[in-house]
């Protein structure tokens, strides 16, 4: 609806109108998507009271004390730093093996292509809950238990059914002639993935690498499951901490852990925004 | 026979050094995982402390601590048994406790225990965590209901009440309806006499049930079956009837969980809580302010004044690889003066004959005194050792109750539809 | 494939990626899946292969179907919304409008928020008493009486098919954003030079190249909120009554609370072969896109 309204038959004034509306649309969709993000920045500097009796919309003052207590006494900062190297560590390893295998199975298609389609959706349908304690298992046979490598291991394999199908779509964006001239250039099929089919499909890999960073940053059973020891904590099972019984949180803590949870995550994104927005571009349309 | 004897003894020392000889001489220390759910900043320094302080006085039994989330408990457990990536010690409730002692997964304490133990904690508190003489936790804090009253709200009335006397339900019905009204006249309710957290009903209506002798599960031919006659129903009826005759219990409470509750008790749109447990002091005495007056009442009798007791507990895995080291933390943490500091850190009541006399928890402040006097009404509910209970938790009392409780269906499609569908899903578990 | 004569990059390229897979999700997987044809219980007794007897007693446990039904109802409208709003949202984000690269971040939010707190803020929100969206509607006079949004057997459904919403949009806007852009400039003007107004471009230009990624994106999208609980769970625990337990939540209660692992696995299984049926139009449809 936006930018055909914007054509160019129609008066200045009109448009300014109509993009004044637009304008106001958007903010409104700002607004509902924010808004719980304003909610929790304002509560991190309420006290309970504050939260629980909804006094007022605006904190009375700034209570710094939850900042303090998600810090030190909870140490978010620790467990956010554990979050940040298994997320991105995930997400990277994802991609490493993700962009080879991606290259064969669409080049190749036929039965391995099958194969892979039919295992990604079965993933993406049984319960996860169902296969943890074969995982753990297994796990601990390779000694994975209680680390951040084999936590980090696990997200690359929960994350390659959306990034594989993913990168099918984007693999095959690019022309297959490129390959076969250097090809017949003597190039193997190791050197063609390097040099002619990573760099053309660098935005495909920052949008999945987005998603597998977001999806392995957001996970809780099996960093609960799977880490005891108390210093490999993830960000996602401390902030559980401060829920309760019976709907009792401990909401200035939680808000402010959560806020602090929150930033990383939003600074990532807004450092890729432009290789997200158009590295889905590149492959998007061929899925 | 005497050289017997004599060997006997031998051996039965020999055993004795060679199972301690690692605890004396090995250079590694025992290290011993405890999980714990105390989650309100006083109860994790608490526990904290206590086990810094064993930590300190035990150098060759070193307890890691480690927080989970009420929330993530069961998942985590249910893992670790199937796994056997189990905790040493672990903290949790009673009716699960019961369960995974069922199932195998815990270790028998009764052998492990001392009998100062044994003989301090309240038997009415041991029999929430045993089967068949068998031991499956040290329970060691519970929650009595209470109601929670607005003072004012109940002066400018002149209602007076009594404390230390529990007051009946038809007495509490009948001082909810004076306490109902339209305060600004525009022909809507806006101070009800009760609110009471519905969310997930089951439990709560199972356990104050008890004051009506209403079972709900019985045993026949060895079987449990579920019935629900005049007892069970007397209760919902009567906070139905609050709610859609009298009018004076506020409705929203089907979708509410007792912190939900507060803020409206709080701004006085609720005079009264009831059912709700001695825990939810500790969110009242941080949030009111200083001029909102509230205070404390034992929680209403029908035919007797007995409510359904959970424990919180103490229990060890099966799996564990040291239950003589992990008992010996678990004793520590119970001794009287610790219990008690984990209580009261908690709110809740220690189970400790001994821990409950220290006058910490017979001052009037927060009422301590009217929730330590309900220590003696707590007994077992017996849905609490039904195998199957969970499932006709979820399935059908919570959901029944709710449409129950939201005026959906009547009295007699409930007790049909309990009863019907409880007893399908009982007749799997047998 | 047009069984393509090539024999394509080598296979030794597929190593890494299928080893974990095979170790890690594969045979996890396979091992969940046979628990479905076993009496798997926890506890200490060995599971028994029992055949179809899950199944069998799965036809009369119409409290799984019926979840199918809420299921359904829930997938549909969060995909739904997600899509219209989604792409109503892309539209904007693509009309270089002022602030445009702060809007792309902050519309993020949801994506970005912890899990854990989601659920919750969304539960302040709805507060019968306290809550920010009875207070704003009843000042702004659109409400007499509060509603008990998530305590409510009309609106507690629709009130948690806003959360899902609000929580998968924004996946779906920049998908659709992305797709938005790789429409070439020139086929819009080419369309405008033709005579056609804004409605007559966005209709035949800009949303016929949209149905692909419609298309596979909502597909997936059906396939996820289907299986999703963890949501909907911290908002409603499946209540009131059971107007909103999924079927996921229904097949972790059983596994996990219960202890009828067995059975929550068959649950499990005929979940996916009723996903299939969605799956297979998928499949065949991406294929034939690609081809």
């Amino acid at each position: 609806m936006a930018r055909p309204l914007l054509s160019r038959a129609r008066p200045v004034w009109t448009r300014r109108l109509v993009r004044t509306g637009l304008f106001l649309v958007l903010m409104l969709y700002v607004v509902f998507m924010a808004f719980p993000l304003f909610w929790l920045v304002l509560t991190s500097f309420k006290t309970q009271g504050e939260v629980v009796m909804a006094t007022s919309f605006w904190p009375q003052g700034l209570h710094w004390a939850n900042y303090r207590d998600a810090l030190f006494t909870q140490g978010i900062f620790q467990s956010v730093k554990n979050s940040l190297k298994v997320s991105l560590v995930a997400a990277l390893a994802t991609l490493a093996v993700a962009a080879p295998a991606a290259y064969v199975t669409a080049r190749r298609g036929g039965l391995v292509e099958k194969l892979f389609r039919g295992w990604i959706l079965a993933t993406q349908t049984f319960p996860h809950i169902l296969i943890i304690v074969p995982l753990f298992i297994i796990l601990a046979g390779l000694s994975l238990t209680n680390t951040h490598t084999g936590l980090s291991l696990v997200y690359v394999v929960a994350n390659l059914p959306f990034v594989l199908w993913m990168l099918f779509g984007y693999v095959r964006s690019v022309p297959v002639e490129l390959e076969e001239a250097a090809a017949v250039d003597g190039a193997s099929g190791t050197q063609i993935l390097i040099h002619i089919l990573i760099p053309l499909m660098i935005p495909g890999l920052v949008a999945t690498g987005m998603y597998a960073f977001i999806t392995a940053w957001n996970e809780f059973f099996f960093a609960l499951v799977l880490l005891k020891e108390p210093e490999l904590l993830t960000i996602q099972v401390n902030l559980a901490r401060f829920r309760g019984v019976e709907g009792f949180v401990r909401w200035g803590p939680l808000a402010a852990g959560s806020v602090l949870a929150t930033l990383p995550a939003l600074a990532v994104f807004a450092f890729v925004q432009r290789g997200l927005i158009a590295g889905l571009m590149a492959g998007s349309l061929k899925q | 026979m005497r050289t017997a004897r004599y060997l006997a003894v031998a051996l039965a020392l020999l055993l004795v050094v060679s199972a301690a000889t690692p605890l004396v001489s090995a250079q590694e220390p025992v290290r011993l995982r405890f999980v714990s759910l105390a989650w309100q900043e006083d109860a994790i320094a608490a526990v904290k402390a206590l086990v810094a302080e064993w930590n300190r006085t035990h150098p060759n039994i070193q307890v890691e601590y480690q927080q989970v989330d009420w929330g993530s408990i069961h998942d985590y457990l249910v893992t670790s048994f199937q796994t056997g990536d189990v905790p040493d010690v672990f903290h949790y409730e009673s009716p699960q406790v019961l369960d995974f002692g069922r199932m195998g997964y815990l270790t028998d304490l009764a052998p492990l225990i001392s009998d100062d133990l044994r003989n301090d904690v309240l038997p009415n508190f041991w029999e929430t965590v045993s089967i068949d003489g068998a031991i499956y936790g040290v329970p060691y804090i519970v929650e009595p209901f209470i109601v929670l009253y607005n003072k004012d709200l109940f002066e400018q009335e002149g209602i007076e009440v009594d404390p230390s006397e529990p007051m009946t339900w038809d007495e509490l019905r009948a001082i909810a309806k004076r306490l109902t009204k339209d305060l600004d006249g525009d022909g809507r309710i806006d101070q009800y006499g009760a609110g009471l957290p519905l969310r997930s009903p089951a439990n709560r209506i199972l356990n104050l049930s008890m004051a009506f002798d209403g079972q709900f599960f019985y045993q026949e031919n060895g079987r449990w079956v579920l019935r629900v006659g005049e007892n069970e129903l007397a209760l919902p009826k009567l906070l139905h009837d609050m709610m859609y005759v009298d009018g004076s219990m506020a409705t929203e409470g089907v979708g509410l969980s007792s912190s939900e509750l507060m803020a409206g008790f709080l701004q006085g749109r609720y005079a009264m809580i009831p059912g709700v447990g001695a825990f939810t002091r500790h969110d009242l005495a941080a949030l009111a302010s200083d001029s909102f007056r509230w205070g404390v009442l034992p929680h209403p009798k029908a035919t007797s004044a007995r409510q359904g007791a959970v424990s919180q507990t103490l229990s060890i895995p099966a799996a564990s690889k040291h239950p003589r080291e992990a008992m010996a933390f678990i004793e520590f943490m119970m001794t009287t003066e610790n219990m008690a500091r984990l209580a009261y850190n908690d709110w809740l009541l220690p189970t400790r004959q001994s821990s409950l006399e220290l006058p910490v928890f017979t001052t009037e402040e927060y009422g301590w005194d009217v929730v330590s006097a309900s220590a003696a009404s707590l007994s077992m509910a017996n849905w609490q050792v039904v195998p199957g209970y969970e499932e006709v938790r979820s399935k059908v009392l919570n959901p029944l109750l709710q449409e129950y409780f939201y005026d959906r269906i009547d009295e007699a499609t409930l007790v049909q539809r309990i009863e019907r569908e409880g007893n399908r899903i009982l007749e799997r578990y047998r | 494939m047009h069984g393509k004569a090539r024999t394509g990059p080598s296979l030794w390229l597929l190593i890494p990626a299928v080893l974990p897979i095979l170790l890690l999700s594969v045979i996890p997987l396979l091992q969940g899946m046979s628990l479905g044809f076993t009496d798997y219980r926890l506890g200490p007794r060995e599971p028994q292969f029992t055949g179809l007897d899950n199944y069998q007693y799965m036809l009369t446990d119409y409290k799984f179907w019926s979840s199918f039904k809420t299921g359904a109802i829930w997938a549909v409208a969060v995909t739904a919304g997600e899509i219209i709003l989604g792409l109503g949202l892309a539209l904007l984000l693509n009309a270089g409008l002022p602030l445009q690269g702060l809007a792309r971040v902050l519309i993020l939010i949801p994506w970005a928020m912890p899990p854990v707190v989601k659920g919750l803020v969304w539960r302040m929100v709805y507060h019968p008493t306290v809550g920010l969206l009875n207070r704003t509607l009843i000042q702004l006079g659109l409400l007499e009486t509060p509603i008990n949004w998530l305590g409510d057997y009309t609106w507690t459904l629709p009130a948690a098919i806003v959360v899902g919403i609000w929580a998968g949009l924004p996946l779906a806007s920049v998908m659709l954003l992305a797709a938005l852009q790789t429409i070439p400039q020139e086929l819009k003007e080419a369309a405008a030079l033709d005579g056609a107004n804004g409605w007559g471009q966005f209709w035949h230009v800009v949303l016929p190249l949209l149905v692909p990624v419609i298309v596979a994106l909502s597909t997936i999208e059906l396939i996820w909120n289907f299986n999703s609980f963890g949501l909907i769970y911290v908002l409603t625990e499946g209540g009131p009554g059971d107007t909103t337990r999924l079927p996921m939540l229904y097949a972790y209660e059983e596994g996990f609370r219960y202890g009828n692992l067995g059975y929550a696995a068959a649950l499990g299984n005929v979940m996916v072969l009723a996903m299939l049926v969605l799956i297979y139009f998928y499949v065949r449809r991406s294929s034939r896109e690609v081809a």
